[in-house]
């Protein structure tokens, strides 16, 4: 019987450290035996796809948090704003 | 056997019936019947009962009226009405159950006219059917916010009104013009281009593109669907930027401004969601960046970028739908869906937990999930045209959206590492792992097999799109680089995750320029310029009162008449030569 209201924790980590194993291995074997079909020349790059995954995303978090010291305020910013003048519909 | 029924007209005209039926359980069973009604209708016309649909772009014609000088064409059916008319429908009919608990009858009556007025835009063949079926369609999710009743979703309301205004206000000068310059109110593709000649469609796409919350005219949607109640809000996912999207297709498929706005929009609005501490304005800022890979598409204007708008729109309204209902479970059962304030309810909810994953399986694009058989088409129409930027800037967009979606989402509301929520959110929780309604599962589960069927039996769908489809989906190149895309996202959000949790904030967008700069503007107004104004306008009226008081003077009036007519016919010339000056 599967616990419901337990989380599968190992059992994921088991299945995602089984995949990025396979995936790196086909990358080159795959490439190696021009399978691939890609449409640009940089995407034929040894591990192209896994790179972008993997800077693509850090970089996103990165960019992301610096825009953030210009736009990221306080929870209340627009009622206290309405609060501060004559009221409104806020 | 050729009259048509409208299914717009049969859902809108029969949510008015809603609060008049007496019993409870009637009163379900009829707001379930509504959109099937409508899909039966668009079974039969699909199955050719009113006559064989012909090959897009060719359309039939139903129900013409005579209106001024022109002919309305109300009801035109093709391919692409009816891929979103089906769409439409279906998810209706899910979203109908999963507000089966809500108590308020004319909720359920705004959201009827909703689903009825975006058909009725749909099966428009002239523009002004189009209009009218759009303004129809603002006012529904109006009433849907201010029936929450809480302060801050009337101001949603009212900003929400005020965006839909301005586009619809772009809309009708652009289509009063269209028809001046062409005498045609068809609705169909338009001519596009910079300058006065193109006056007219620019302002239609400009109407288009706020309806569709495209960069930089966005914010409204992020600002207002995640105010509206759990149930409200899934109806405002679904038709307002879809139908835009339908819009865009038919008019201005090609147009190289929305392939950039489009891509612009796919990007920006994933930067945003990283900051964001709300689900709701998360999964609402993947509403922007979705609808930016649709117009994107429509922008590349090739027929399989057309195609893959179409089918991302379709894929798009039944996974979002999914997203939202899994969130809005979370703020139907815990009362928020702030992640500083959520996590470790995986073992009260685990049910919508999975359900929300499919969700977000789908909308990142992985293989076997809906999205993967609509998202890249649009990807591939970008590589085929050889627009390696574009290409670059969507698949960046496709990271975000898992790493959102797919990661950040469910790690804030259900997991965060921890077994237990919250003491204050645990409170309200049944030691149980069904803390949901059990309506609101049902509808979940029905859409989480949508999105599986989709992802596993492309063809269903790939048979509804306009042009003839020769793209398949899973080959080896495609699913493989997906799938390692994916798998090392996931490894840049764990390494960065505690960069990800949520904190009590508010992240400011471009409506900032309208709240506070404009409101600074409304208080300069009410304040020092009316003061001025007041000030400025006693100082002339003294001013004059004193010359009158010195010409009506017996003593002086011979010396003082002929400088006053000289006073008087310098300020004239002061002020003919200012107009002249601004008029050369």
């Amino acid at each position: 019987m599967i616990n419901l209201r337990k989380y599968p924790k190992k059992l994921l980590w088991r299945f995602y450290f089984i995949v990025l194993t396979i995936s790196l291995i086909l990358d080159f074997y795959w490439l190696h035996q021009h399978i691939f079909h890609y449409h640009f020349d940089f995407q034929y790059f040894p591990q192209f796809f896994a790179l972008l995954g993997l800077f693509g995303c850090m970089m996103l978090i990165l960019i992301a948090k610096g825009m953030g010291i210009f736009i990221v305020v306080d929870e209340n910013y627009y009622q206290k704003q309405s609060d501060g003048s004559n009221g409104g519909p806020n | 056997m050729n009259s048509w029924i409208h299914p717009g007209l049969v859902i809108c005209i029969g949510g008015f019936l809603i609060p008049f039926i007496p019993w409870k359980r009637a009163k379900q069973a009829y707001f379930l019947a509504l959109p099937l009604v409508g899909l039966s209708i668009m079974v039969s016309t699909s199955m050719g009962l009113f006559g064989a649909i012909p090959p897009w772009p060719d359309s039939m014609h139903k129900w013409n009226v005579p209106f001024l000088q022109y002919t309305l064409d109300i009801v035109r059916i093709n391919k692409l009405s009816v891929l979103f008319g089906y769409v439409y429908v279906i998810a209706a009919f899910c979203m109908n159950i999963y507000s089966l608990g809500v108590k308020n009858d004319w909720e359920r009556v705004a959201s009827m006219i909703y689903v009825g007025s975006a058909l009725g835009a749909i099966f428009a063949g002239d523009l002004f059917t189009l209009f009218f079926s759009l303004e129809i369609m603002s006012w529904a999710p109006f009433f849907i916010l201010l029936f929450r009743g809480t302060k801050k979703s009337t101001g949603a309301a009212i900003r929400y009104i005020l965006w839909h205004h301005f586009s619809g206000v772009c809309l009708l000068a652009g289509i009063l013009i269209h028809v001046h310059q062409t005498g045609s109110i068809e609705f169909t593709h338009m001519p596009w281009g910079w300058g006065g000649k193109y006056l007219g469609s620019n302002l239609m796409l400009l109407g288009f593109v706020v309806n569709a919350a495209t960069v930089p005219f966005h914010s409204w949607l992020a600002d207002t669907y995640s105010e509206a109640s759990p149930s409200g809000s899934i109806y405002m996912t679904a038709f307002t930027t879809k139908t835009a999207v339908f819009c865009l297709i038919n008019t201005f498929a090609g147009v190289p401004l929305l392939l950039w706005m489009g891509v612009t929009s796919a990007m920006f609005a994933v930067f945003m969601a990283v900051l964001e501490n709300d689900g709701r304005r998360l999964l609402s800022y993947h509403i922007i960046s979705q609808v930016g890979y649709m117009v994107a598409g429509v922008g590349i204007g090739t027929e399989m970028a057309i195609n893959g708008a179409a089918a991302h729109a379709f894929c798009h309204i039944i996974y979002k739908a999914l997203l939202y209902m899994g969130v809005g479970c979370t703020l139907f059962v815990v009362g928020t869906t702030k992640f500083d304030r959520l996590g470790g309810l995986y073992k009260y909810m685990p049910i919508s937990f999975w359900m929300t994953m499919i969700g977000a399986f789908s909308i990142s694009g992985f293989p076997l999930f809906s999205g993967f058989v609509s998202k890249t088409m649009t990807i591939e129409a970008s590589e085929l045209a050889h627009l390696p930027i574009v290409y670059l800037l969507l698949e960046g967009a496709s990271i975000g959206t898992f790493l959102h979606t797919g990661l950040k989402l469910p790690w804030n509301v259900w997991l965060q590492g921890m077994d237990e929520p919250p003491p204050e959110i645990r409170k309200k929780l049944k030691d149980s792992a069904f803390n949901s309604p059990v309506h609101m599962l049902i509808a979940m589960g029905i859409l989480s097999l949508l999105c599986l069927f989709l992802g596993l039996f492309p063809n269903v769908l790939y048979g509804l799109l306009p042009y003839p489809v020769e793209f398949v989906p899973y080959t080896v190149t495609r699913v493989f680089s997906i799938t390692q895309l994916f798998i090392f996202s996931f490894l840049g959000f764990w390494l960065l995750r505690r960069w990800l949790g949520g904190h009590p904030t508010y992240v400011l967008d471009t409506d900032w320029l309208v709240r506070v700069p404009g409101r600074m503007f409304i208080d300069f107004c009410k304040g020092p310029l009316l003061a001025f104004g007041t000030a400025f306008d006693q100082w002339i009226m003294q001013f004059s009162g004193y010359f009158i008081s010195k010409i009506k003077n017996p003593n002086i009036e011979m010396r003082m008449t002929p400088m006053a007519i000289g006073l008087g016919v310098l300020a004239s010339l002061i002020l003919f030569s200012t107009f002249l000056i601004l008029r050369i």
